[in-house]
């Protein structure tokens, strides 16, 4: 998960996968991902108990709100091929 | 595993070491800490990690390699916070949520771009973007989350 000078430079990059076409983040919506609420308390008494079990579903509904619905971004399994 | 309160106090015990001093304390330091003997830290060490599992120990050893958002092992995400390059964040996305260990400071991310080697600058302040160079830095996974991607998402 890196950061890139622009899209035509992760494009670029050697080790760039095909099917990462759709890992590109705009940085607006990579600040959201990564700040959700659970994020503004990781250095309370309590964040490993309570707060980072919220974690994965504030990550499911803010991916769902930047329209990043797909099995890559989810981390579900692939549909069969057939 | 551990006491849940007892895991609590290890992990901020860790997340305030990184943030206080930029480096992960070793267990038999996490285990003074907390009053316990060494050896109890270590297997609290290792409870922790297995409930924050984002974060790792190096590979066959008991010493904490990445503690997310922060890693203790550098990274080329530098993070330099009131004029100090102390930390290194896990990844570039992981580098967008260490704003939130450090309140009310400007927080520094400055990387190289895997592609052409030349500077990436974020600026951030309470959870705010306040500053990018190149203005149209993105960020880019490139294995996809879940374990049925095969490769570690922090790549």
């Amino acid at each position: 998960m890196n950061l890139f000078r622009s899209e035509e430079h992760a494009r670029r990059w050697s080790q760039f996968p095909p099917r990462s076409e759709e890992g590109l983040i705009t940085l607006d919506d990579l600040a959201g991902f990564f700040g959700t609420e659970s994020r503004r308390h990781m250095l309370d008494a309590d964040y490993l108990s309570a707060w980072y079990p919220r974690r994965a579903a504030e990550r499911r509904s803010y991916l769902e709100k930047i329209a990043k619905t797909s099995p890559f971004w989810m981390g579900t399994p692939d549909p069969p091929t057939s | 595993m551990a006491d849940p309160r007892l895991m609590d106090q290890a992990f901020q015990r860790i997340m305030r070491g990184l943030v206080d001093t930029g480096r992960a304390p070793h267990y038999a330091e996490l285990a003074r800490a907390l009053g316990r003997p060494a050896e109890e830290g270590r297997a609290l060490l290792r409870d922790v990690m297995a409930a924050y599992p984002i974060g790792w120990l190096h590979p066959e050893t008991d010493y904490i390699a990445s503690f997310p958002p922060l890693n203790n092992l550098p990274t080329q995400y530098r993070i330099t916070v009131r004029g100090e390059q102390r930390w290194f964040a896990q990844c570039g996305f992981e580098a967008t949520s260490a704003t939130w260990l450090f309140p009310g400071q400007t927080v520094r991310v400055d990387a190289p771009c895997l592609d052409c080697g030349d500077p990436v600058s974020v600026e951030m302040r309470d959870g705010r973007i306040t500053w990018v160079d190149p203005p149209g830095v993105v960020g880019h996974l490139a294995f996809g989350f879940g374990a049925s991607r095969g490769r570690p998402p922090y790549l």
